[in-house]
């Protein structure tokens, strides 16, 4: 106790190098902690986006471009299905329910989906959560003017029930082009759900089919060309295309089958995915991204020990006076190596604690920010076993560390610093 | 040396006395023995073959070879060891695969037409499997049950509750407790 006192002083004296060291430590301890809580975080967010469906049908593309473009709203389609192939699987002795999914345009940066209503009903999150409504009710199929808000869209832009919106196409978040000669009303907001689901405006798909009733070639139609909202509601506003569908089966077993029957459907070039599959596929693509950051934050670690090691070693030559008048008052070889152990494990604790905290300073700072941008949320949740056994294990390398400078003193003799060498 | 020996075979017949009561089951014995022969399985091998190929390739869809395979009913509720791939349904936020389809082969859904329904496990598990590679084989402990629905499509097929779940290592002294 008295060593560690000793030891507590002695790095007082010599606070502006060691608040340098564990200031180090402390950056380190939070990029290797940050790594690990975005890492553990994404797979988290990922995996807790779609539950309980079987199968996501889209154009023919890569099954992880698939999964990103028609759940995480991730990148874009490559091509569009005909609503007749959505019609033949829906309707599929092996399918117990199909949800259609249109994408493509955008609302201040926030994706728009033109789906049904059976996209409430079906859609599930997380441990086979259903959508809830926060705020009044899901659109109606025959509404076509009719939007729902996902909770994220709501609250960053401060949208109440009733809200007119316009909807811009393509998803730029600032468009040049708008819908609007077709304004959409709020009709609900949804709760937050953590998942994309959040950043999203829901329409029914013969909303997503009169905002382009009137456009041609890819151009909005001009003059007399153009056809107004309540013109767009006496036309036929059946779908001719989606992007993608969500299917949900009668038996798991069936699952490869059907997957199979609509990879080789003649009707037109499909890819069924496996979200479970495309997940894991996803995966073992960030995992490389992910071990190369984690072995640089180890490295990042490293050095901040080794700058402890020479703080502490370079100081010893300072320190030779020192050592010299505690060993003259009775101290033994063993006690100035037990305090200059002890002052490399005060230095690592003080760096681990102090990178702890700043690294909940910048999930408290960084959390919003990086929910609206980049749809991730990092909980404010204590350290797991995985992160305290890193923190020990770096604990404990900076007390090996303090061994070396340790040994050093140790082997110098009492008389070493008594004697005065200039 | 002895001594190591005689503990080894301690253990062994250990693992046998539990191994009597969980039976290893293979995924020949989930097919009935008076079962008709599958037909042979499409698969490409070479390039003398790229015509037929094609040829299929402009025919229907294969469909899935047994949609409502035979299944064998004796197996239901026996404890059963069964080694196969995992092919993952649902993840949950830890990353563990909670619920997943067993199949005796990986890769299987893409050259050839999947396999019949008797030959898939559908597979739940509480605490799941943290999944590193797709072909890792794993060696699944639990109780089979078999389920029919009722149903005109193949909805047959085999289920299973794991309680274990560990990774298939080639060579092991299980299988060798077993042969």
């Amino acid at each position: 106790m008295h060593l560690l006192r000793i030891a507590l002083r002695s790095l007082n004296n010599r606070r502006f190098t060691a608040l340098l060291t564990i200031f180090a430590i402390a950056l380190s301890i939070t990029l290797l902690l940050a790594v690990e809580r975005v890492r553990t975080e994404t797979r988290a967010s990922f995996a807790s986006t779609i539950s309980s469906t079987d199968l996501i049908v889209g154009a023919r593309s890569g099954s992880v471009n698939l999964l990103l473009y028609s759940v995480f709203r991730i990148g874009n389609a490559t091509n569009n299905i005909r609503w007749g192939s959505f019609e033949h699987f829906a309707e599929h002795p092996q399918v117990k329910w199909a949800v259609p999914m249109s994408l493509g345009d955008s609302h201040h940066g926030y994706r728009v989906l033109g789906t049904s209503e059976d996209y409430f009903t079906h859609y599930q999150y997380g441990r086979k959560q259903h959508l809830k409504m926060r705020d009044g009710r899901f659109f109606s199929n025959e509404a076509p003017f009719e939007v729902v808000l996902g909770a994220e869209v709501a609250d960053a832009l401060d949208y109440q029930l009733g809200q007119e919106i316009v909807l811009a196409h393509g998803v730029a978040t600032i468009s040049l082009v708008n819908h609007d000669d077709k304004p959409f009303t709020t009709v609900g907001i949804l709760e937050r759900t953590g998942t994309p689901v959040d950043r999203t405006l829901h329409i029914a798909l013969a909303g997503m089919e009169a905002i382009h009733i009137d456009w041609h070639n890819g151009a909005p139609a001009y003059g007399n060309q153009k056809i107004s909202a309540e013109q767009a509601l006496q036309m036929d506003l059946q779908p001719k295309e989606i992007t993608a569908m969500l299917l949900g089966l009668k038996s798991k077993i069936a699952t490869f089958a059907l997957q199979r029957e609509i990879n080789q459907w003649r009707g037109e070039p499909l890819l069924a995915i496996l979200p479970g599959v495309a997940l894991q596929e996803l995966w073992s693509l960030m995992g490389t991204a992910e071990k190369a950051l984690f072995v640089v934050s180890l490295f990042v670690v490293l050095t901040g020990l080794i700058g402890m090691l020479t703080a502490i070693l370079t100081s010893l030559n300072e320190r030779r006076r020192e050592m010299a008048i505690l060993r003259s008052v009775g101290a033994r070889p063993w006690h100035i190596a037990g305090l200059l152990i002890l002052e490399a494990f005060a230095l690592a604790l003080a760096g681990i604690t102090l990178g702890v905290v700043l690294l909940y300073v910048g999930i408290a700072v960084a959390q919003a920010p990086l929910q609206s941008y980049y749809g991730l949320y990092l909980p404010f949740s204590a350290p797991t076993l995985y992160e305290w056994t890193l923190l020990g294990a770096v604990l404990l390398a900076g007390i090996l560390m303090g061994a070396v400078p340790a040994w050093r003193a140790y082997r110098q003799s009492l008389s070493d610093g008594l004697n005065i060498r200039l | 040396m002895r001594k190591l020996f005689w503990i080894t075979l301690l253990i062994c017949s250990f693992n046998t006395a539990f191994a009597a009561e969980l039976r290893t089951l293979k995924w020949e014995e989930m097919v009935p023995a008076d079962a008709p022969p599958l037909p042979p399985p499409a698969a490409l091998h070479g390039f003398d073959q790229l015509a037929d190929m094609l040829a299929a390739e402009s025919e229907p869809a294969a469909e899935q070879q047994y949609p409502n395979a035979p299944i064998v009913p004796e197996l239901d509720g026996l404890k059963v060891k069964l080694p196969g791939y995992i092919v993952p349904l649902t993840i949950d936020e830890s990353s563990r695969v909670t619920e997943f389809l067993l199949v005796p082969y990986f890769g299987a859904c893409i050259h050839v037409p999947p396999p019949p329904s008797n030959q898939i496990v559908y597979v739940t598990s509480e605490g799941g499997v943290a999944l590193g590679d797709m072909w890792q084989p794993y060696w699944i402990e639990g109780t089979l049950s078999v389920e029919s629905f009722s149903s005109e499509m193949g909805d047959t097929g085999y289920r299973a509750e794991a309680e274990q779940i560990y990774p298939y290592v080639f060579d092991s002294p299980a299988i060798k407790n077993n042969r």
